[in-house]
């Protein structure tokens, strides 16, 4: 049995706005709200600018779990999971008609958490008692937080694969719905600030000083975004009987490991990842309408992405944008974020920008990164792109549902 | 789904071989910890690996960077792949790219991100941090040295999942194989023991009822689509007929985890078109903790009858694995299947439950190695 899917609410909780609306606007408009960093001392790190959700409090968000039993990434993964399911139009009872769960991704889960228990064993030695942080640690959690946020009694599944890990969620979640494992399902990802992730993004030589600039001559590397990214996906005939608006259908997708590096991408094997994804979803290369770029700003990421991009697609490269740009690297939201941003622009008919470009690399002459400005545009097929550390590629496509 | 091979490292034995011939004898893990490491530990015993050695198993070079985790879990792969007879040929990239892996956890390795954060905090600056076992201390680390040693170019997924890590990571790999993203998915599960881990666990643990020691280890199967296995007229170790999971509440809740898990169980046999009275044994996770035994317990009761089948004391043996757990419940399975003919076609279970109340069944049919060792 095979059913087509589609997404029918979307739960974006960002830098740039909170809600399908908020988002779409700043996407739009290229909003941006990097800064010093605020939710731990950052002043001896070089660089310390990140993407912060600052006065974004995931705790205003939820109804039903209590704030002060989660970690930080857990209540953000119950926050965008309600928004999401919100915007979908269904509540608890109408969730639980069907069979109903969650899929999430992320990159560092409750790491702020284990930061915090080992500066007490440090500052109190073998008498401090940390039983209580140790307990909200396991990464797992943030699916766990999405479904009792829900009150639903599904499958509840994490998946860490870094910074693609929402795309792995996308895909599972597709999965279950087309084979009927499943009703619905929330998929995205949530990603909490840490200092952990400020050290060795930083020691790798992957972190910006003040600013994220992908595909720019210049760019420097990644800026740290925090922030989460939600969807809710059903059979078409489930949104179909139910009236929902549908924002986009999931054509497909396509996953792969480089199994070369650690740490640098290989673009043969991203080239590999696209043609997979294509081939899953149905679509020819020439349908694609925008590409939402992994394009974290980082030298190397920008260079394999398009080395990739321009192996499979040749001279007909669609536009393809960095909504990093704007965001900061989300991580394991970030594949999500694309995937919002995806819906957004078929529903809306808008390409976002590549925010922060002053000069094109000259090894990019060519290529439509749509600089600077959102542009007003038929899009009806989306390649989202995301891509991990050690070679974690996945990538979705979605495709007006018509 | 068909099981074509596992391998396993564990406190009562390394490799399918091994194991079983251990497990068979019903051998404790129980070992003296106190020389492992320089750091004082909570507790003089574990079911550890204490003379565990990467290098030892593996023939080239290139792992002195990895933290225990992701050793454990490059050696464990390794022995799965070589039970099932799929070594990497360097000529034949095709196959290697449609082997995917899908390696449970639960957040990473305990002692890379306490390392990595304990230079973070004691350095003369917060970023004098070593950058080499960066990529080793995130979550996704150990999977994809695990890829990368073994060439496994397929799905690479890392799912968190605790006690569920395996019955997660089972479904993660059904998904996938299913719907032919890959032609194997080589599965499994690792949990190491170490500093952090037994100070953690200790601390979250103060104030319960004894449990069994912790232990380290790992299980890894490899899965492959039964039918096609079946028409290549090769033999299966075992088919994993169902595996349902889901998340319930705190006894007493509207959403009774008992409840749950019951219904649970009684779905996944349906599912498999099994009777409750043809299941003979049942893996469970019991021995972790008395509040989850308790559930757990009761939920294997109400879904199986009072006449309940054999329930293997895992944990009693390898210890508390966390979330290794699940994979060492099935390698327990399939070791007593290992040389015993007899058992040939029978169906068992595998049943974990989280703290949570997140739960899982597999429902499992395992066949004899006609082996000549």
């Amino acid at each position: 049995m095979t059913r087509r899917v589609v997404i029918t609410g979307l739960g974006p909780l960002s830098t740039i706005g909170v809600g399908p609306d908020a988002f779409a606007a700043g996407l739009r408009a290229g909003k941006s709200n990097s800064g010093p960093i605020r939710s731990f001392d950052a002043s001896g790190f070089p660089h310390n600018i990140a993407n912060e959700l600052g006065d974004v409090h995931p705790s205003d968000y939820v109804t039903n779990i209590d704030p002060e039993a989660w970690g930080p990434a857990s209540l953000a993964a119950a926050a965008v999971a309600r928004l999401a399911a919100d915007d979908a139009g269904l509540d608890r009872a109408e969730l639980r008609r069907g069979r109903a769960g969650s899929v999430f991704g992320t990159t560092g889960g409750e790491t702020r958490l284990h930061e915090d228990a080992y500066r007490k064993w440090l500052d109190e030695g073998p008498a401090a008692e940390f039983g209580d942080l140790v307990q909200k640690i396991p990464a797992y959690r943030l699916a766990v937080a999405a479904n009792r946020e829900l009150g639903i009694d599904g499958e509840a599944v994490t998946l860490a694969t870094a910074c693609s890990a929402s795309n792995y969620a996308i895909g599972y979640a597709y999965d279950a719905i087309a084979g009927g494992d499943s009703d619905y399902m929330i998929a995205g990802g949530s990603e909490a600030m840490c200092a952990f992730a400020v050290a060795g993004f930083y020691r790798l030589g992957a972190l910006a000083k003040d600013v994220c600039t992908p595909f720019d001559a210049n760019r420097k590397g990644i800026l740290i975004g925090e922030g989460s990214s939600a969807l809710l996906l059903e059979s078409l005939d489930s949104a179909l009987a139910r009236d929902a608006r549908i924002y986009a259908e999931v054509l497909g997708y396509g996953l792969n490991c480089d199994a070369n590096h650690m740490v640098s991408p290989l673009a043969t094997s991203i080239a590999e990842c696209t043609r997979r994804a294509h081939k899953n979803a149905g679509v020819k290369q020439e349908e694609i309408d925008y590409i939402c770029a992994h394009g974290t700003g980082t030298p190397s990421n920008d260079s394999a992405e398009i080395a990739a991009m321009r192996e499979v697609f040749g001279d007909g490269l669609p536009p393809m944008s960095s909504i990093k740009s704007m965001l900061g690297h989300s991580m394991g939201a970030a594949s999500g974020f694309g995937a919002i941003a995806s819906c957004l622009a078929i529903q809306d008919g808008f390409i976002p920008p590549t925010i922060n470009l002053n000069t094109l690399d000259p090894n990019f002459a060519g290529v439509d990164v749509v600089p600077n400005v959102s542009r007003d545009a038929d899009v009806r097929i989306v390649q989202n792109n995301g891509f991990a550390f050690g070679g974690n590629n996945a990538i979705t496509i979605f495709g007006r549902y018509e | 789904m068909a099981v074509t091979g596992w391998g396993v490292l564990s406190a009562i034995g390394t490799g399918a071989e091994e194991f079983s011939e251990n497990w068979g004898q019903r051998l404790s893990g129980r070992k003296d910890v106190t020389e492992m490491f320089e750091q004082k530990l909570p507790s003089e015993t574990a079911c550890a690996i204490p003379d565990f050695n990467a290098k030892a198993h593996l023939s080239r070079k290139g792992s002195s960077f990895f933290d225990r985790s992701t050793a454990l879990s490059v050696v464990t792969c390794k022995l799965a792949l070589e039970d099932a007879g799929l070594v990497h040929d360097p000529a034949d990239e095709k196959t290697d790219r449609d082997i995917g892996l899908v390696l449970g956890l639960s957040s990473g390795g305990p002692q890379a991100m306490s390392d990595f954060i304990h230079e973070m905090y004691t350095s003369e600056k917060p970023y004098l941090v070593n950058p080499v076992l960066f990529p080793y201390a995130v979550m996704n680390g150990a999977a994809s040295a695990t890829a990368i040693w073994h060439h496994l170019k397929g799905v690479n997924a890392t799912v968190s999942g605790g006690q569920m890590a395996f019955l997660t990571a089972l479904r993660y790999a059904r998904n996938k194989v299913r719907n032919g993203y890959v032609n194997a998915a080589v599965t499994g599960v690792v949990e190491e023991f170490s500093p952090t881990r037994a100070w953690a666990s200790h601390q979250a643990r103060a104030g319960e009822e004894a449990r069994v020691d912790l232990g380290e280890g790992g299980a890894f199967f490899v899965l492959e689509d039964a039918q096609t296995v079946r028409t290549a007229g090769r033999d299966l170790d075992a088919e994993i007929l169902a595996v349902e999971c889901g998340l319930y509440g705190e006894p007493g809740d509207e959403d009774d985890p008992t409840v749950g898990m019951t219904q649970c169980i009684v779905r996944a046999l349906e599912s498999a078109g099994v009777a409750p009275g043809d299941v003979w044994a049942v893996a469970p996770s019991l021995s972790g903790s008395p509040k989850r035994d308790r559930i757990e317990r009761a939920a294997i009761t109400a879904a199986l009858g009072t006449d309940t089948p054999d329930l293997l004391p895992v944990k009693e043996l390898v210890g508390e694995t966390y979330s290794a757990a699940g994979g060492l419940q099935l390698a327990a399975l399939l070791a007593e299947h290992r040389k015993s003919p007899e058992r040939d076609g029978e169906v068992s279970l595998v049943t974990s439950l989280t703290s949570e109340g997140m739960a899982g069944v597999a429902v499992i049919r395992g066949w004899s190695r006609a082996t000549s060792a």
